[in-house]
C-alpha cells in the first residue's frame, strides 16, 4: 500500500509535549501504539474523529497536526 | 508485535496444524461410501481447532491482560475488513472451482463436494489471517 498524501507533525508535537510516548498518545486518543506509529509514519490516514482528538490533546488546530500534499503548513512558509 | 497480530499468528498456526492433521488422515476416505467418516473428520477438526484456539487465547489473555481488554481500534477494524474481503473472494472462487472439480473431474460425489467446500473455507480462513498479519506488519 503506498504512503498517503497526508503528512503530519505528530512526532514534533509529541516532543513539544513533554516527550509524550506513542503509547501515552495512543491511550489518550483511544487507539493502539501501533496505530499511532502507522499514522506518524504516513502509512495510515486516521478518521476525522481521531485527527480532531489528537489536535485537542496537543492544544492546536487540526491543520497544525496534519498537512495535505504541498499545502502550506501553518507556522511555516509565512503562513500564520 | 501487537496483541491482535499475535492472535492472528495463533489462529493461522492452529488452522495449519489442524488442516495438516485432517489431510494426513482423510484422503483414504475419499470414496463416496466413506462420506460419514469424512463428516466426522471435519467435525473432529473443528473441535480440535476450537480447543487450540481457546487454550491459546487464554494464555495470550493471561500474558497481556490489558491489551486483551482493549477493543480493536479503527485501523485494526479496517485491516479485519480488508482481510475478510480478500478471504471472501478466495472462498467463493475455491468453493465453485472445487465443486466443479469434484463433480466433473474426480467424480467425488457428495463427499467430494463437501470436502471441496470445506477446503475452500479453510483456505479462505488461512488467507484471511495471513492477510491480517501482512497488513499489521505493513502498518495499514
Amino acid at each position: 500500500m503506498p504512503p498517503t498524501a497526508v503528512t503530519n507533525s505528530i512526532r514534533q508535537l509529541r516532543f513539544q509535549h513533554g516527550e509524550m510516548t506513542q503509547q501515552e498518545l495512543g491511550e489518550r486518543v483511544g487507539v493502539t501504539r501501533q496505530t499511532i506509529n502507522a499514522i506518524e509514519a504516513g502509512k495510515y490516514s486516521p478518521s476525522l474523529e481521531v485527527a480532531f482528538r489528537m489536535a485537542e490533546i496537543f492544544g492546536v488546530r487540526v491543520d497544525e497536526v496534519f498537512h495535505y500534499g504541498n499545502a502550506p503548513q501553518p507556522g511555516k512558509d509565512g503562513v500564520p | 508485535m501487537s496483541f491482535r497480530e499475535k492472535t492472528a499468528w495463533v489462529t493461522l498456526l492452529a488452522i495449519i496444524a489442524v488442516t495438516l492433521l485432517y489431510w494426513a488422515h482423510v484422503p483414504k476416505f475419499i470414496e463416496p461410501q466413506h462420506g460419514v467418516w469424512v463428516l466426522h473428520a471435519m467435525l473432529a477438526s473443528l473441535v480440535a481447532y476450537v480447543v487450540i484456539e481457546l487454550v491459546a487465547w487464554i494464555v495470550l489473555r493471561q500474558r497481556h491482560p490489558r491489551d486483551a481488554r482493549t477493543p480493536a481500534d479503527e485501523r485494526e477494524r479496517l485491516i479485519d475488513l480488508k482481510a475478510i474481503r480478500i478471504a471472501y473472494y478466495v472462498f467463493a472462487t475455491g468453493a465453485l472451482g472445487g465443486v466443479f472439480v469434484a463433480l466433473h473431474l474426480t467424480r467425488g460425489g457428495p463427499t467430494g463436494v463437501g470436502m471441496a467446500v470445506f477446503l475452500a473455507f479453510v483456505l479462505s480462513q488461512m488467507v484471511k489471517h495471513a492477510t491480517r498479519i501482512v497488513f499489521f506488519r505493513r502498518g495499514a
